[in-house]
C-alpha cells in the first residue's frame, strides 16, 4: 500500500467527516440518527486488504475522535475502529463484493456500523464513562443501522468510484 | 511469504492498538491532546455549519415536523393565521420574524431574571456517533463565552456550554443522560435533582424526605456557586407523573422540560449571573380564568 493512497484516502475520509458533522448531523432522523461517515468508513474497510483495513480503521477512528461534540477520550474511536478493521480483514472474503451479492454487502456495512458503535460503548464502559441507558443506546445503534441499510445503497456506487480514483496505477492493475 | 505477511499484519495490529491505548491514557491523565484539535476542527466547521444551517433548515426540521404532526395541528392553525397577518404587513421573511420573536422572548426571560446574556443561533446538532445530546451554537470565545455557562431558551433551561471554539460552542443538552441539575419546587423549599434520560422525559429525585411532589409542580434551577454551571431561577420543567414506590428512600417523579429541545433555533448564553436569586419570578404564570357569577333575578311575588 503506497503512502500516497494512505494520504488520499485519509483526505477523502476527512472530507466525509466534515460533510457528516456539518450537513448530515443537521437532519433530525426519527428515533436516532444516521452516520454517513461510519457507513463510508465501513465501505472503505470492506474493500481493503488486511493491512489497509487495519491502517484505515485506525486513521478513520482518529478522524472520528476529532468530532467537536465528542466527550470521550481522544483515541477511543481509534481503538474501536482498529478492532473493527481487524474483524473486516478476517471476515471480508466470506461476503463477497457489492456487485456479486449487494444485499449481503449492504447488510455487512450496516452490521459493521452497529458493531463499531457497540465496541465504542463497551470500551467506554471499561473506561468508566456514562453513556446513558442500555435501551437508549440500543435504540440509537439499531436506528443507525436501519438508516445505514436504507441509505447506503445510494452512496456505495459513488464511494466505489472515488476509491477507484484513489488507487495508484499499479494498484488498479 | 504468506506467513511473513501474516506476522507483519499482526505486528501492525498490535502497534495500532497500543497507539490507541497510549492516546487514551494520555487523554485520561490530563494531557490535553484533543481539546485544541477539536477546538480547531470546530473553528473550521462552524462557517460551513452556518452556511448549511441557512440552506438546510427546512430539511432538518422535516422529520420532526412529521413526528409532531398531531401535536402541531393546532399550532399550524395559529401559524397560518400569523402568516396571513405577516403577509398583510408585507413582511417577507417569515423565518427571520420567528427568530426575532424567540429572541425577544429569550431576552425578556433574561431581563426578568437579571441575567446578562449573549444571544446565539443554533447551527447544528450533535452527531449520533458521539452518543451525546448536544447542539452547536454560533457564538464562541470571541463573544465572551466560556465553559460551564448556562444556556437558556425563551421558556427555560436548555443546557450547559461544554466546549468553546473561537466562533462556535458545543452545548450539552439537559436531555443527555449524564446531565444533572439541582432544582427547587417553585413556591416551596423542597429541593431535588433532575436527570436527563436521553429523551423528552426527565427524572426528578426529591432530596427532601418530608417534601411533597404534585403533578403540575414547576421546577426551577437552584443555581451553583458563582452561577456556574447553573444560574438560579431558570425554569427547568413541570412534574407530569409522581412515582409512588414505598421501598424508595427518595420521592421520584417524571418531568417534562420547559423547552422543546427539538425545535430550538435561538438561545441565549448567560455570561453574568444575577446579583440575587430571582426565586420564582421566571415561572410562567397560569393564565387567568374568567369567572362569571350569575345572580338569579328575584322571582316575582304574586301581588295581592
Amino acid at each position: 500500500m503506497s503512502q500516497i493512497r494512505v494520504i488520499n484516502t485519509s483526505l477523502f475520509l476527512l472530507l466525509t467527516f466534515l460533510i457528516q458533522e456539518s450537513v448530515i448531523a443537521r437532519i433530525n432522523f426519527p428515533l436516532g440518527g444516521f452516520s454517513l461517515y461510519i457507513a463510508v468508513l465501513m465501505i472503505v474497510l470492506s474493500l481493503e486488504d488486511r493491512t489497509g483495513s487495519l491502517v484505515f480503521g485506525f486513521i478513520g477512528g482518529l478522524i472520528l475522535d476529532l468530532s467537536p461534540a465528542a466527550q470521550s477520550p481522544f483515541g477511543q474511536w481509534a481503538l474501536a475502529m482498529t478492532f473493527i478493521g481487524y474483524l473486516f480483514s478476517v471476515n471480508r472474503e466470506t461476503v463477497g463484493d457489492f456487485n456479486d451479492r449487494p444485499i449481503a454487502f449492504i447488510s455487512l456495512i450496516s452490521f459493521g456500523a452497529a458493531v463499531s458503535m457497540i465496541t465504542f460503548l463497551v470500551i467506554g464502559v471499561l473506561l468508566g464513562q456514562n453513556n446513558g441507558g442500555v435501551l437508549r443506546n440500543l435504540t440509537l445503534i439499531f436506528t443507525n443501522s436501519f438508516w445505514t441499510f436504507l441509505i447506503v445503497p445510494i452512496f456505495i456506487p459513488i464511494t466505489l468510484k472515488i476509491r477507484k480514483l484513489l488507487l495508484t496505477n499499479r494498484e488498479r492493475v | 511469504m504468506a506467513r511473513g505477511g501474516g506476522n507483519r499484519s499482526r505486528l501492525l495490529l498490535v502497534l495500532l492498538l497500543v497507539s490507541s491505548l497510549f492516546l487514551i491514557t494520555l487523554d485520561l491523565r490530563g494531557v490535553n491532546l484533543a481539546g485544541s484539535i477539536r477546538s480547531g476542527v470546530s473553528t473550521v466547521i462552524s462557517p460551513v455549519e452556518n452556511l448549511f444551517s441557512k440552506l438546510l433548515s427546512p430539511i432538518g426540521n422535516l422529520a420532526s415536523d412529521v413526528r409532531n404532526f398531531g401535536q402541531s395541528k393546532k399550532k399550524i392553525a395559529e401559524l397560518s393565521k400569523q402568516v396571513d397577518e405577516l403577509k398583510a404587513k408585507q413582511i417577507i421573511d417569515e423565518d427571520t420574524v420567528g427568530q426575532l420573536n424567540q429572541l425577544k422572548n429569550v431576552l425578556d426571560l433574561a431581563g426578568r431574571g437579571g441575567y446578562k446574556v449573549v444571544a446565539a443561533r443554533v447551527i447544528n446538532r450533535g452527531s449520533t456517533e458521539s452518543f451525546k445530546e448536544t447542539l452547536t451554537i454560533d457564538v464562541g470565545s470571541s463573544d465572551g463565552i466560556s465553559r460551564n455557562m448556562t444556556v437558556i431558551s425563551e421558556s427555560g433551561l436548555v443546557g450547559v456550554i461544554k466546549s468553546v471554539g473561537s466562533n462556535s460552542s458545543i452545548v450539552l443538552l439537559m436531555s443527555d443522560p449524564t446531565f444533572k441539575i439541582g432544582v427547587r419546587i417553585a413556591g416551596t423549599q423542597s429541593i431535588g435533582v433532575v436527570s436527563g434520560q436521553g429523551g423528552s422525559t426527565y427524572l426528578l429525585q426529591l432530596l427532601d424526605a418530608t417534601g411533597e411532589i404534585k403533578v403540575g409542580d414547576t421546577l426551577v434551577a437552584r443555581g451553583s456557586q458563582g452561577g456556574r454551571p447553573f444560574v438560579p431561577g431558570v425554569p427547568v420543567g413541570t412534574v407530569t407523573t409522581v412515582q409512588s414506590n414505598a421501598s424508595s428512600i427518595t420521592q421520584n417523579a417524571d418531568v417534562t422540560s420547559s423547552t422543546n429541545l427539538e425545535k430550538l433555533s435561538i438561545v441565549a448564553v448567560v455570561i453574568t449571573p444575577p446579583n440575587g436569586d430571582p426565586r420564582d419570578s421566571l415561572v410562567p404564570k397560569p393564565r387567568p380564568t374568567a369567572t362569571v357569577y350569575i345572580t338569579p333575578s328575584p322571582t316575582p311575588t304574586p301581588s295581592r
